[in-house]
């Protein structure tokens, strides 16, 4: 009953919404070679069922890999460039910049470097995706209460001490904020990879799109944000269990 | 027989900048000793320097002039200190907060656990070992905060406001709980506090600072019996205390 | 009632809401300015009494739908596109077409030794843009079980340059001069070769502009063609315009496209019949082949598809 409580808030307007569509397309408001009806989009996944799962799979693996890949990368660095000042002033406008190269222009170089297939998906996903993981944990670690870091001093911790037994785990909220953006860019960043090396729900956006099957586009755009929504889930589910015990907002 | 440390501070001075970029002596050159065992409550209005001088005694500062000198020189385990908010890592159990500074300084596990224990037995906080610091009242925080604060046995004890964001009743309860570990141990104690019931019920001697610069405008031994109990607080004598205190800060 | 109303007004308010001022007529580009619009930007619009915007595209420009929603009065598309938007309810009609035939065709190294389009597809990678009708058809033929295939890079030939398996679609009077300037031997083989020829470039309005301004469309397309005849005769100043617009060509490569182009935009054909020309049969043959394919569900009426004016 609880559950039900709380899908029903979000759900009424989707369902508004839907039906409001529908009728404008059926009613010839909205031309349906623009928007497609809901029903169309319904029947385009219930028809293409295993060529859109298998799309939809790639897609999944591609992203997942990507975002792992800057998961490790971007924790890593950030921890590097907290080591010292010199360091972050040094580096991190690279990271910004990183950050601002529009994805859709690198891609085909991306192409170019590391050839057609999986591989030069997964290095869109994570091109696209590093970089919040790199700011929201460099930000998380450099926060750390200033009265447990003099206690460490106090006790004449070293700094890896005091990296790995204070600044990190008590980064772990701000790092769990970042991994949450980061998951939507990595679906982001894999289809438009795979809009340019091939595969996946990108594919199956591109070749729809010349066949002027709009219901179908629609269809597997409507699956990559399922995708990406479910991977924000489970990134909050592993967050909620991480920090279960000692963040006060993790127990609402 | 005491454990605790003698200071001797010899014209310490400490210069901030504010946001103008001009400098100000927050402390314009202090010198005052504090005897090995003391329980010293230091009283003043807000911004007149307490803390700062707490930090530099914690050699968490340094002076800007003079000197601060211990008396005997220590290692680290021998000041603890007690900030005005508990301060637990919260993804630490309570038995492994207490035991975190022994872990700093690399003392084994088994070892740590059982001096953790014994810490919090003497706080009285046994049955919540296992517990998160947020499945603990606010009092409960500040007891591992001070267990923690006597597992390394430290000869120097400093303190911070440390009860000030309590309700009244669980400070009470804190102030007696503190007085008895001072009296069972006798490391030196400085508690730097706004409350002057707090300033007069806990301490032997009671220095005020003043307004601006760190002058002392009274020092004073505060005459009540050695055990303090809770029915002091509506004991006249207390409240005689309090009144001299309450002269030197607002002269 | 309300609902004609509302599609009376809708395509107007598109057009209101794009221009400020009068009749201002958008021609939408489905790629660059590049030899294959010549004809376009030579056009005497102002002498026919028309305010003309040529909107340049790039690659995915949706002139169709374009057209279809009306922020475009005309647009480029090929006949192929143009089936498939009618045949689900855009209803675009074609008015003149650029290419008689398809420039479409599969660049290959020279080197291979490869001797029909078939031999393309036994091994190393083919990139196309895969939801083209023809490459249905290449695949229903031949098959891709023993190529990679992969998505067209558009007219970037880095791919193609570094790999000597690596096949290509391109339009025969572009990409092959490119890589030949590049100093590599290429072949290109026509995808007329396969039977699918559809009419490329054509200019397309809706029927609704058709219906509404008969006379400014006739206007538009006498235009063209005389534009055409132009950029044909000489199209020096022109591709100086054009290459203003898009210097990724450079000036010697569009004197030698304009060059190579002719024989697709003038044959027997446009002798007889005059630029442009368009025949009931060339789309009757599309149409059936689109069927056949899957793409539409069922036939349309090849005359609703395209005027001659």
């Amino acid at each position: 009953m609880k559950a039900f409580r709380n899908i029903l808030p979000p759900l009424i307007p989707f369902v508004a919404i839907t039906a409001a569509m529908e009728l404008l397309v059926r009613g010839g408001f909205i031309r349906s070679y623009l928007l497609p009806a809901p029903s169309a989009v319904f029947l385009a996944i219930w028809g293409n069922g295993p060529e859109l799962a298998q799309a939809m799979l790639k897609t999944s693996a591609s992203a997942l890999a990507g975002f792992a890949l800057s998961t490790c990368t971007g924790i890593a660095a950030a921890v590097l460039l907290s080591s010292s000042r010199w360091v972050q002033q040094a580096f991190y406008p690279y990271a910004v910049f990183f950050q601002t190269v529009p994805v859709i222009a690198i891609a085909p170089l991306l192409v170019i470097w590391f050839g057609y297939g999986m591989q030069t998906v997964i290095a869109s996903a994570f091109v696209v995706s590093i970089f919040p993981v790199i700011a929201n944990t460099l930000s998380g670690i450099l926060s750390t209460d200033p009265a447990l870091r003099d206690l460490f001093r106090l006790y004449g911790a070293t700094p890896a001490m005091t990296l790995f037994k204070l600044r990190f785990p008590a980064a772990l909220p701000q790092i769990f904020t970042g991994l949450r953006v980061a998951a939507g860019l990595a679906v982001i960043g894999a289809i438009v990879g795979e809009f340019i090396g091939g595969g996946g729900l990108g594919s199956v956006v591109d070749v729809a799109r010349t066949q002027q099957r709009v219901d179908k586009v629609f269809a597997a755009v409507l699956l990559a944000s399922l995708l990406g929504l479910a991977l924000f889930g489970l990134i909050n589910l592993i967050s909620g269990i991480m920090l279960r015990r000692w963040h006060a907002s993790e127990q609402s | 027989m005491s454990t605790g440390v003698a200071l001797r501070l010899e014209g310490v001075r400490r210069v901030f900048e504010d946001s103008l970029h001009n400098q100000f002596a927050v402390i314009a050159g202090m010198d005052i000793r504090i005897e090995a065992g003391e329980f010293l409550a230091l009283l003043g209005p807000s911004g007149c320097g307490k803390s700062t001088l707490l930090r530099m005694i914690a050699r968490l500062d340094q002076p800007d002039g003079g000197r601060i000198v211990r008396e005997p020189e220590g290692d680290r385990a021998q000041t603890a200190f007690v900030f005005q908010d508990a301060h637990l890592l919260p993804w630490r159990n309570v038995v492994d907060n207490a035991a975190l500074p022994l872990e700093l300084m690399g003392v084994a596990k088994p070892e740590r656990r059982e001096k953790a224990l014994a810490a919090l037995g003497q706080v009285n906080l046994l049955e919540a070992v296992d517990r998160y610091p947020a499945q603990l009242s606010g009092g409960m925080r500040m007891r591992v905060s001070l267990a923690r604060a006597l597992v390394t046995e430290p000869r120097l004890l400093l303190l911070d406001e440390p009860f000030a964001a309590l309700d009244e009743i669980t400070r009470f309860h804190l102030d007696v709980q503190l007085r008895e570990l001072w009296r069972s141990r006798r490391m030196t104690v400085i508690f730097v506090t706004h409350s002057i019931s707090e300033a007069a019920f806990l301490a032997n001697r009671a220095v005020v600072m003043s307004r601006r610069g760190g002058a002392i405008k009274l020092d004073r031994i505060i005459e009540l019996p050695e055990e303090r109990t809770n029915e002091l607080r509506a004991d006249p004598r207390l409240g005689q205390e309090m009144k001299l205190l309450l002269g030197a800060i607002e002269e | 009632m309300l609902r004609r109303a509302f599609l009376k007004v809708a395509p107007a308010l598109g057009l209101l809401a794009a221009c400020g001022k009068s009749a201002k007529i958008r021609l939408a580009l489905d790629w660059k300015p590049e030899p294959e619009f010549g004809g376009f930007y030579a056009a005497p619009f102002e002498k026919h009494g028309l305010d003309v915007e040529i909107l340049p595209g790039g690659a995915g420009t949706p002139t169709v739908q374009m057209v279809g929603a009306g922020s475009a009065e005309f647009g480029i598309v090929e006949a192929d596109e143009l089936v498939l938007a009618r045949s689900k309810s855009n209803p675009v009609v074609g008015l003149f077409t650029v290419y008689q035939h398809s420039p479409m065709g599969i660049m290959v190294h020279a080197g291979r030794n490869l001797t029909s389009i078939g031999d393309v597809l036994k091994e190393g990678t083919l990139a196309v843009q895969q939801g083209l009708p023809y490459v249905k058809l290449l695949e229903k033929q031949y098959g891709f079980a023993h190529v990679r295939v992969v998505p067209s890079p558009g007219g970037d030939l880095t791919a193609f340059l570094g790999d000597p398996k690596f096949a290509q679609q391109v339009f025969i009077t572009s990409e092959p001069l490119a890589a030949r300037r590049k100093g590599v031997a290429v072949k290109v083989f026509p995808v007329a070769d396969i039977g699918y020829d559809p009419y490329t470039n054509v200019l397309a309005t809706s029927d609704d502009t058709l219906r509404k301004n008969p006379e400014m469309v006739k206007s538009m397309v006498a235009a063209v063609r005389e534009g055409w005849r132009a950029y044909l005769d000489d199209p020096k100043t022109t591709n100086e315009k054009m290459h203003q617009m898009n210097p990724s060509m450079d000036a010697d490569t569009f004197a030698e496209v304009a060059e190579a182009q002719k024989p697709f935009i003038e044959d027997d054909e446009t002798r007889k019949n005059g630029l442009g020309t368009m025949t009931k049969a060339r789309w009757e043959t599309l149409i059936g082949q689109l069927k056949d394919l899957g793409d539409i569900p069922m036939a349309i009426p090849a005359e609703e598809c395209f005027r001659q004016l």
